[in-house]
């Protein structure tokens, strides 16, 4: 599991195959691709051939030949047009099957997080995983529509000129490629630094980002406690190490690069002298030196461009492996590959020998051994950290146990499909999360066919059509940015008419009501008592209201399953239930 | 906020982007100058670097190889003079992108601490219509878009003295290729300016959709666990989909349109270079020009083919930078400005009386939350606010710390009314803690103190009252341990108390608390109160709460229903008279009773 935020330890190459086998539209052809590149690319030579031709041959001291510049020219721009033509149809190749291809992968890589528990689990990671989905698949996006393309293109011009040089005058073409073979080498070493210098600019804009962040979310506080000039000194510091860092980078990247110049000047200036030095009785006429100047030219830029791409090429290899290290993770919960079907009708359920534990994390539940029968009301008690929602979350399957069993109508929940089971049992977390929309768009959420007049019913059986009315836009209502609109109670009163509306065989409640004032506490739990009288509920209290009326009470401590029994047996026997429930009393009691 | 699109017509880009680079130009003059100083030098550079080259030729290689002239005695001078041209463009290129880079980066700074500093004195009222995420990203991203034409801006300067230098030199070879040349670059320039203009409203495109595919991964994993709940993980799927599909063709239509722009300009130049070279060789034949003077055009001409495709880049950056001016503004612009008076804080002089006087608010002007609210709190008293869900319990005391002001009437502290007081002097006599109280990025100390100076001792003293002490020596640093995104995770709970600390460490006059232990087990909570309540605080204290427990704290009791205060007075006085309170406080209990008669 810790391998969803960090950058997993596979090859770029390996990386590289396996986004190629699950979005196999992004290298398709990629070779005709490369190839019409490089007949666009042919030109950028060919043209200043063409011109060094003639240079050398039509514009002599003994004359000028009109005819022959004429049709030199002429050929040179049919040249120059199906080389645009040819490099268009390419990159407009390229930009399809690339954000095809890319998006492909993303949907991909979020239908496998969408399913995987660290989302709940990991709830701190949530950040770094939507940018498994966003930034890194924009990173690689925009690594293959810009570096990609230079390195297709670069690398390509290097070659053909190259490969020019060498069919004019194979001494100076060692001569240039020796150079800026050598000049690759230490531009590559400075490159590094370079890296470790990004690598310093991200952080301090991360953190002036966070500092930012803090300094407007946190207003409420910033001006309750008056801190407004404290922040704002911070906000500078921040802003301040922020643009002096990235100054530092950027003066150095701009030194490294500037030696690029004179670097080219001298293989310039060693060109023209050896050309000259070996002179044209071994061959170096005036066009053919000419000519080397333009290729020089043409060979500078497209290194220095390769070399600047390498550490974006980097960063997009090692967003790429982390994209690929979420689809090569397993799936915590598995469908199963046999699914039996739950039994018809109300719905028990067994945990024998339960044992669960985060992956290299302490045992959260141990030796959970217990039957809820069918159509009971269970209450589940225990302080914070005492394992009564892990116990709720392996219920409804959100978990696995490391050891044991958890069964569901006599079937081990391992071999329910996941269809099946969400239909009959119905899970209300407690953060009462509502989606961008209205409320009755949020009812329905869970059952999509539910007609207004359903939805309707659901808020009058729940009690709660005097609530709904109250609201200026009824069903109508805009929840907002994860229902911002709505109070955290009111968000957790749609979070249980949704949850009701699919008339679930078993209801576990994780504190679902715990939001909401001590009445309509009372009178939600009493509702639903009546609703499901009858069939199986299984509620995490925080309130030990609903305790005193349930069937049964499970209380953990520590991990374990402690005691059980219902209310009175276990305020008689004193234990830990007996002392919870005396803080109750005490906090509820008004006389 | 709205999101202005970016002017279509090419004028307005060019005409604004210049006003624009203007305003942050003389704002920090000296950068600006150097980099347009080294821009010019660079072209001085270039073309001297062709005259170099033109001169090498004429003089140099074609005398030696094709004349036979001797060698001696040319080579020291022409290597010279190609390496001291390289060098003197070198020192421009340095120049030029230092001077560019600092003028940009101190500029964003400059932006986004005027971003800050206003925001912080922005009224809460004008938050609440706000997205956080637009308003971080405005700091963020349009910060930085509507500095981005400052970089490349020099070197645009610098491209177009060039291509202006260029022609003119080409005139002076000959008045037939300085024609051809400049009718060429006219056009280049001309289908730059298209390319950039009308590309950017697609690009502009893909950045709202980009951001339209993060906001559904960013839901749908914030409620993973509903949707889980629900198994609704395929339709999920299917809204990332549609969104990341639309995205996908965006990008592709918007990349195959600005690479076709690329494609003819990359192929117009050498174009240009060839009808030089017809009409050259023309002239040569018509003995007007030398031979040298055409090759030394043609390579100026090559020296521009890539320079000149950051006109299209930076035409782009001026048509990106002005919607992302605009939306900094429009920021900058709010005047819903908190006012303040100026009263001094007459803090350590014991506990405050609170008053409210025909209160009355809306968070919107049409919906009424509190309505006529009349409160007179005796100094030194704790009185427990009390009301059902969504009766604008958390809205009253968040008018009493002045985090929004009443639509009419007045709150007064000690007889003052709070909008009497001077920047910064409230909070010396008033503190509040809320539900979900905001946690900085900072020490567990840190976040108790929020900067300010305290003996170890009062830290320790406040964080056991707040019942935070014992967990707290159990975090790894104690109370140096970080908290915040990159720190400890803690619970709740754990949260609410080391708030709390942060509210009582202060000692303040008025003591508010929204119902600020929710998240603390009961047992706990039970303790902090009996602290609380024998703790000899100066303070008068006004507590939101639900528990009986919490409620028998009070000396007195403030009963609200639907935005009025329907009663003021002891526990026992509104068990009688108010039976919504009653039936409010007493639920848990009537519902035991009831329970046990019926089992009976």
């Amino acid at each position: 599991m810790t391998d969803t935020t960090e950058t997993p330890r596979i090859s770029t190459m390996a990386g590289i195959r396996r986004a190629l086998k699950e979005a196999p539209q992004l290298g398709h052809r990629l070779w005709l691709i490369v190839l019409l590149n490089a007949v666009g690319m042919l030109v950028h030579v060919l043209v200043p051939v063409l011109i060094q031709q003639t240079v050398d041959r039509d514009l002599t001291e003994a004359g000028v030949d009109i005819p022959s510049v004429l049709t030199k020219a002429g050929l040179a721009f049919v040249v120059l047009v199906l080389g645009a033509w040819s490099a268009r149809t390419a990159m407009v190749r390229l930009a399809h099957q690339a954000s095809g291809g890319l998006s492909d992968l993303r949907i991909k890589v979020f239908d496998k997080l969408i399913r995987s528990s660290v989302l709940h689990v990991q709830s701190e990671r949530r950040g770094a995983l939507v940018s498994r989905v966003t930034s890194d698949i924009t990173t690689i996006q925009e690594f293959t529509e810009w570096g990609g393309v230079v390195f297709i293109v670069n690398g390509t011009q290097v070659l053909i000129a190259i490969t020019a040089m060498v069919l004019y005058e194979w001494r100076l073409a060692l001569l240039v490629v020796g150079a800026v073979v050598v000049y690759a080498l230490v531009l590559l070493w400075f490159q590094r630094i370079l890296q470790r210098n990004y690598d310093r600019v991200r952080r301090v804009v991360a953190d002036s980002l966070a500092v930012m962040g803090e300094a407007v979310t946190g207003l409420p506080e910033v001006r309750a406690f008056g801190i407004e000039e404290k922040t704002m000194e911070r906000v500078h510091h921040a802003l301040e190490r922020r643009s002096r860092t990235e100054f530092r980078t950027a003066a150095f990247g701009n030194a490294l690069f500037s030696t690029a110049e004179i670097f080219a000047a001298g293989l310039t200036a060693g060109v023209v002298v050896v050309g000259i030095l070996l002179g044209p009785s071994e061959g170096v006429t005036a066009g053919v030196l000419i000519a080397f100047l333009f290729l020089v030219n043409l060979l500078i830029e497209p290194v220095q461009s390769l070399v600047e791409i390498l550490d974006f090429a980097q960063n997009a290899g090692a967003g790429l492996r982390r994209v690929v290290g979420v689809l090569d993770r397993t799936d915590e919960i598995q469908e199963p590959t046999d699914p039996v079907s739950l039994p018809p009708g109300v719905l028990g359920v067994e945990f024998d020998g339960v044992r669960f534990a985060y992956p290299g994390g302490p045992d959260v539940l141990v030796d959970v051994d217990v039957e809820i029968r069918p159509g009971s009301r269970v209450a589940v008690v225990g302080e914070t950290g005492s394992g009564k929602t892990t116990f709720a979350k392996l219920l409804v399957r959100m978990l696995d146990p490391v050891e044991g069993m958890v069964r569901i109508g006599g079937v081990d929940l391992r071999q329910v499909a996941r269809t099946d089971l969400r239909r009959r049992v119905a899970f209300v977390p407690q953060e009462g999360f509502l989606f961008e929309g209205t409320i009755a768009d949020n009812v329905r959420y869970g059952y999509p066919k539910a007609s207004d007049r359903e939805v309707r019913t659901a808020f009058i059986e729940l009690g709660l059509d005097g609530w709904l009315q109250s609201l200026p836009g009824g069903l109508d209502t805009h929840v907002g940015e994860r229902g911002g609109n709505l109070s955290a109670g009111e968000r957790q009163l749609v979070a249980l008419v949704r949850a009701w509306i699919s008339a679930p065989d078993l209801l576990v409640l994780d504190e679902a009501t715990s939001a909401v004032d001590p009445a309509l506490d009372v009178q939600l739990r009493r509702a639903i008592d009546r609703l499901t009288a009858g069939r199986t509920s299984v509620t995490i209290a925080h309130r030990l209201a609903t305790a005193e009326a349930a069937d049964e009470v499970l209380v953990f401590e520590a991990g374990r399953l402690v005691e059980r029994g219902p209310h009175p047996e276990l305020v008689e026997r004193g234990g830990v239930y007996a002392s919870l429930y005396a803080d109750w009393v005490a906090g509820t009691l008004t006389g | 906020m709205a999101t202005p699109t970016a002017p279509v017509s090419a004028r307005a880009v060019v005409g604004e982007g210049l006003r624009l680079v203007g305003g942050f130009a003389r704002a920090r003059p000296v950068p600006f100058v150097l980099a347009v100083l080294g821009a010019a030098l660079f072209a001085g550079a270039i073309i001297a670097a062709s005259q170099v080259i033109g001169w090498v030729t004429d003089s140099v290689i074609v005398p030696v190889l094709s004349g036979g002239e001797p060698r001696e005695g040319k080579l020291a001078p022409a290597v010279l003079a190609i390496v001291g041209v390289a060098v003197w463009k070198a020192a421009a290129i340095v120049l030029r992108r230092d001077a560019a880079g600092y003028l940009q980066f101190k500029t964003q700074q400059d932006v986004r601490e005027r971003l800050i500093e206003h925001q912080l004195g922005l009224s809460l009222s004008w938050f609440a219509r706000q997205s956080m995420g637009d308003l971080l990203a405005i700091a963020d991203n349009d910060a930085r878009q509507a500095t981005g034409v400052l970089a490349p801006f020099p070197y645009a300067s610098g491209v177009s003295l060039l291509i202006v230098g260029t022609v003119v030199l080409m005139f002076f070879i000959d008045f037939w290729v300085g024609l051809v040349a400049l009718l060429g670059m006219a056009l280049v320039v001309f289908i730059e300016v298209r390319a950039a203009v009308t590309v950017y409203p697609a690009w502009e495109g893909i950045q709202r959709q980009t951001g339209r595919v993060s906001s559904v991964a960013h839901e749908s994993f914030d409620g993973a666990l509903t949707v889980k709940a629900l198994g609704r993980e395929d339709y999920e799927v299917e809204r990332l989909r549609t969104e990341s599909e639309d995205l996908a063709h965006r990008i592709a239509a918007t990349n195959s349109l600005w690479e076709t722009y690329r494609v003819i300009i990359t192929a117009l130049m050498p174009t240009i270079s060839l009808a030089v070279l017809v009409v050259g060789a023309i002239r040569v034949d018509a003995g007007a020009v030398t031979a040298g003077d055409v090759v030394s055009g043609l390579y100026l001409l090559g020296l521009l083919a890539f320079p000149v495709q950051l006109i299209a880049f930076v035409l782009f950056d001026m048509a990106a930078s002005i919607p992302a001016h605009r939306r900094v503004t429009s920021v900058l612009e709010v005047d819903e400005v908190v006012e303040y008076g100026s009263e001094r804080a007459a803090a350590d002089s014991g506990p405050a009386p609170v008053a409210g006087d025909r209160v009355t608010f809306g968070y919107e002007p049409e919906t009424v939350v509190l309505d006529d609210v009349v409160l007179d709190i005796p100094a030194g008293r704790t009185v427990a606010v009390v009301g059902p869900t969504g009766s604008g319990k958390s809205t009253l005391t968040m008018l009493l710390a002045r985090l929004w002001d009443p639509g009419s009437g007045r709150i007064r502290i000690d007889g003052r009314d709070l909008r009497s007081f001077a920047r910064y002097e409230l909070p010396r006599e008033v503190a509040f803690v809320s539900q979900n109280s905001f946690l900085f990025d900072d020490t567990v100390a840190g976040n108790i103190t929020l900067g300010a100076e305290y003996r170890e001792e009062a830290i320790v003293e406040a964080a056991m009252m707040a019942g935070a002490h014992d967990f707290i020596t159990e975090l790894p640093n104690g109370y140096d341990t970080r908290i915040g995104e990159r720190g400890a995770a803690l619970s709740g709970g754990q949260r609410q108390r080391i708030a709390l600390a942060r509210a009582l460490i202060r000692r303040p006059r008025v003591l508010i608390l929204d119902d600020a232990t929710s998240a603390v087990d009961p047992s706990i909570e039970a303790q902090i109160l009996r602290r609380l309540k024998s703790a000899d605080l100066p303070s008068t204290v006004i507590l939101v709460a639900y528990r009986p427990s919490s409620i028998r704290l009070a000396d007195e009791v403030i009963y609200i229903e639907e935005g009025r205060v329907a009663a003021q007075g002891t526990h026992e006085e509104l068990m009688q008279s108010q039976p919504g309170y009653a039936r409010l406080v007493r639920a848990y209990e009537e519902d035991a009773a009831e329970r046990s008669q019926s089992s009976r």
